[in-house]
């Protein structure tokens, strides 16, 4: 991949001092504001778009609750949000609340969007975490195998899996899991069962990350009952990140074993297992942590399909809730709020790669 | 570059570890339902708010029907209404209702419940005036006040409203604790569930919106439906309805209560271990004609049109070929079951198509033939199964010969509009009722009304009793009025018989199908027919196992 290509191996001496210099930024803290104040912009065109997008659409108020109101109620409805004002007033009301915490709230259920982000976010970031653990432990250790027999029958197998993992929907794969583990007795549905579920609700402090609670109450068959649940919505959703992971491993790991230091490593005399191990699979990972950060939005996307499939109550569940009931406040929401964790993970990621790749700070 | 080393292995031993520890359990969750003493029970409706002020709907309900009192309620099996949270209630004047409360009730907060808490509910309703509150059930009240600590008096609108005691069980009739529900604004589930304010059969003492919520049994209620049979009862709110027939189907809850598909349910009866019960039917499927819009160049030939329509329509067909018989035929606004119901449309049309009578029809009214109708659905307001049963409409009224049929759908939000804005000549609508009674089938489509004047009635916009046209209908104004204030049984049932038969003469509307109540019960569950009757009201005390 082009950016295997533009890297150049981690192991080389590095000429450049890399402490800080007197009176100058770091190279690194200089990166990591770059980065922060890219966040920004990138944060505010998000924010932006959603808002213009929900405009564009039509009238919220009418959408939820057309059919239901007499015209007057709704002109009033829509004069308790503000929608009967300027457009440009209704937008720095709408960033001002985002400065505030104040998401909005919910037209059809009168729930405030921050506490849906509380009771459900939690969810959606706990799949997320499943996920890319399915994802590494599918897409790594398969991209080695199909690089190492590159061209080969397992190469082959490998890389028309990576494709139909990646190609197939989300919900097929999803239904297709169900279909074969429910028969035997494989929860297929929810993040616990009924009544450990009932049972975690005691937990203090309450995380709703289903796995941390249960750790915290200490019981290792609602640890393992947890598990099992996640197992099949993380199995879904991993493998579509995981098919990238497969072919992004594979083909960094191939480049990079082309390498003039690899070709060195080979000539010194250096084992082939250590070769691979410590001179080319480690440096073909980074761009693994990399494209992490770019597959968080396409995991939030797939946890909308996901969430509804396996009815794990999420924020892409809710999302999909209130599209299906036209409350389009409740949905500029959660997109405002998914586009904002996105942003915020994509600067985390970076921060990672700067600490693990020293490189892209220079 | 350790690190990531490291960091590989850690995650695939976590997970390895994870799958092990998860594989280590049985088959099934050592928590099953069957291991416990509760019942669970898995519904995809959703609760759209706890507090009463703030919701109107089936989800919402369910819940509210377990943990409040109402002043009057229908015990199982009957639709002849009874004192719960009330003594007694009857009317002190013609316009005025009184209700005693009963001495020493109390919330589960410990809070009295007196005839201040029951005024307060219902002042509140009106006041908050939610969109998705039941504010529009009370438009018959004028006001209510607690003349003392056990008497609340309803001043009514009308003199004789003999459908306000039927208001007192619906949506608007839950009674709330004063202290710890606000007078001006919705109380969020949260918070309600904290507060307590409950006397019903049950309180909740788990609860996460639309995911999980536990009841238990309430050790102080005594109302109308008796003591709870099971001491826990949890509701599991599913997504998807394949989610919940996957569940029931693999016993992992008791119950599944709304709403499975047609298919679902005949795929369930075939099912070992499970049971399918259903009740009496509410819901009401039927097409709306726009008598200014409608095909015909006469008021008469209109008739004619809606009559002939009315003879060429297989209800039995359309109930078991794609409701597979979850729901049956209609030949009445007001469904079988409902006390006053008659099969008017049967009597006038007969039970199976009959082209000779539906081509005389026409025929006399000198209307040519093919009579060309838009019709319009709606695929997402109505169920999914709409779509069949439109289509199997045009195919039969287009086998007569006498119709043909252009057949268009439109989304719930612009069809909303679009109906109510004359866009549509003949469509689609259904009904729930509020209260389990023939008016609540009858006036909300019957009553007079002026468009220009913008007064009130008719909510289908079919232009019928629309009294500054020519469909104006005195008559049906008359026999409306005698039946809402006849508290005579024998005579108000002689009213409504008239009021339908009317009604399938002039077929303002054409009842096409009534929904059964189907809940599924795995074996061993008992109660599920006791609660699934004429009331709509789903009760937690009738079920055990």
């Amino acid at each position: 991949m082009a950016t295997a290509e533009v890297l150049a191996p981690l192991d080389q001496p590095d000429d450049e001092p890399s402490g800080p210099r007197r009176g100058k930024l770091s190279p690194l803290a200089r990166y990591l504001l770059t980065r922060l104040a890219l966040l920004i912009p990138m944060v505010w065109v998000l924010v932006t778009m959603v808002f213009l997008l929900m405009r564009v659409i039509g009238d919220p108020i009418q959408a939820a609750l057309g059919g239901r109101l007499t015209a007057d109620q709704i002109a009033e409805r829509k004069a308790d949000a503000g929608l009967d004002r300027p457009i440009l007033v209704q937008y720095w009301e709408y960033l001002t609340g985002l400065f505030r915490g104040d998401f909005g709230t919910t037209l059809t259920d009168n729930r405030k969007v921050s506490d849906i982000l509380v009771q459900n976010g939690a969810a959606t970031l706990e799949l997320a975490f499943w996920s890319i653990i399915v994802a590494f432990v599918v897409g790594v250790p398969l991209g080695r195998l199909a690089a190492r027999y590159r061209d080969r029958w397992p190469d082959v197998l490998l890389r028309l899996f990576s494709i139909l993992v990646y190609a197939a929907p989300v919900f097929f794969v999803g239904l297709l899991l169900k279909l074969a583990f429910a028969p035997f007795g494989w929860p297929s549905s929810g993040r616990a069962s009924i009544s450990n579920e009932l049972i975690l609700q005691d937990v203090h402090p309450k995380t709703n990350i289903m796995i941390i609670d249960a750790i915290l109450w200490g019981d290792p068959a609602i640890i393992g009952d947890v598990l099992k649940h996640a197992l099949l919505p993380a199995l879904a959703l991993g493998l579509l990140t995981g098919g990238v992971f497969l072919r992004l491993v594979r083909v960094n790991l191939l480049q990079t074993l082309r390498m003039d230091y690899v070709t060195a490593a080979r000539a010194r005399g250096i084992s082939e297992r250590r070769v691979m191990n410590k001179h080319a699979f480690r440096n073909a990972l980074v761009p693994v942590v990399t494209v992490m950060g770019l597959q968080i939005a396409l995991l939030l996307g797939g946890a909308i399909l996901t969430e509804t499939t396996f009815e794990w109550k999420g924020l892409g569940y809710q999302l999909s809730e209130y599209l299906i009931k036209r409350d389009f406040l409740a949905v500029q929401g959660i997109v405002t709020l998914i586009a904002l964790i996105v942003g915020a993970v994509s600067f985390f990621i970076d921060v990672i790669v700067a600490f693990v790749d020293p490189r892209v700070r220079f | 570059m350790r690190n990531f080393r490291r960091g590989t292995a850690i995650i695939a031993v976590t997970a390895m570890a994870g799958v092990a520890l998860a594989a280590c359990g049985s088959g099934k969750s050592s928590d099953d339902s069957a291991s416990g003493s509760g019942v669970l029970v898995g519904t995809t409706d959703k609760v759209v708010s706890i507090d009463p002020a703030g919701s109107y709907d089936n989800g919402s309900m369910t819940v509210q029907t377990q943990v409040y009192q109402y002043l009057l309620n229908f015990p199982a099996g009957s639709t002849e209404l009874t004192p719960d949270a009330a003594e007694s209630c009857d009317f002190a004047t013609p316009t005025t209702y009184v209700c005693k409360i009963k001495p020493g009730l109390k919330f589960a907060n410990g809070n009295e419940l007196t005839a201040s808490d029951v005024a307060f509910s219902f002042k509140r309703i009106v006041d908050i005036a939610d969109p998705s509150g039941p504010s529009s059930l009370l438009g018959a009240m004028k006001s209510v006040e607690a003349t003392d600590d056990s008497t609340v008096t309803f001043t009514l609108n009308a003199p004789n409203d003999q459908t306000f005691p039927q208001i007192l069980v619906t949506s608007a009739g839950p009674i709330v604790d004063e202290e710890t529900y606000p007078a001006d604004k919705v109380l969020d589930d949260d918070a309600a569930v904290k507060a307590n304010g409950f006397s019903g059969p049950y309180t909740i003492s788990k609860y996460s919106k639309n995911q999980l919520a536990e009841f238990k049994a309430n050790p102080d209620y005594a109302g109308t439906y008796g003591k709870p049979k099971t001491k826990t009862v949890t509701m599991k709110y599913y997504a998807k309805p394949e989610n919940l027939k996957l569940d029931i189907k693999n016993k992992d809850i008791d119950v599944a209560f709304r709403s499975l598909t047609p298919t679902d349910i005949a795929d369930l009866e075939k099912a070992k271990g499970l049971n399918v019960v259903t009740g009496a039917g509410g819901e009401l499927r039927y097409i709306t004609f726009n008598l200014t819009t409608m095909p015909g160049d006469s008021a008469e030939q209109k008739r004619a049109i809606r009559q002939a329509m009315a003879s060429s329509v297989d209800r039995a067909e359309l109930a078991k070929q794609v409701y597979k018989d979850t729901y049956t035929p209609a030949y009445s606004m007001v469904p079988d079951g409902q006390a006053g119901a008659t099969e008017a449309f049967k009597d006038a049309y007969g039970d199976a198509p009959d082209k000779a009578a539906a081509e005389k029809i026409l025929s006399d009214a000198g209307v040519k033939t093919p009579v060309t109708i838009k019709l319009q659905y709606n695929p997402d307001h109505y169920g999914s199964s709409s779509d069949q049963e439109y289509n199997a409409v045009k195919r039969q009224l287009e086998a007569s010969g006498l119709f043909k049929v252009d057949l268009q759908s439109t989304e719930w939000v612009t069809y909303s509009e679009e109906y109510n804005a004359d866009a549509y000549p003949v469509f689609q609508l259904g009904w729930f009722p509020d209260f389990p009674d023939a008016d609540n089938y009858l006036s909300p489509f019957l009553a007079p009304y002026d468009t220009e004047k913008k007064k009130s009635g008719n909510f289908t916009n079919s232009h019928y009793n629309d009294e500054a046209t020519e469909f104006a209908d005195p008559t049906m104004t008359k026999l409306l009025d005698d039946e809402r204030t006849d508290g005579d049984k024998a005579s108000r049932e002689a009213t409504l018989k008239k009021i339908q038969d009317r009604l399938a003469s002039e077929v303002p509307y054409l009842p096409l199908l009534t929904g059964s109540q189907v809940a599924i019960g795995v074996d061993g569950v008992k109660g599920l027919q006791d609660t699934l009757d004429a009331s709509f009201k789903f009760r937690f005390t009738s079920l055990s196992k």
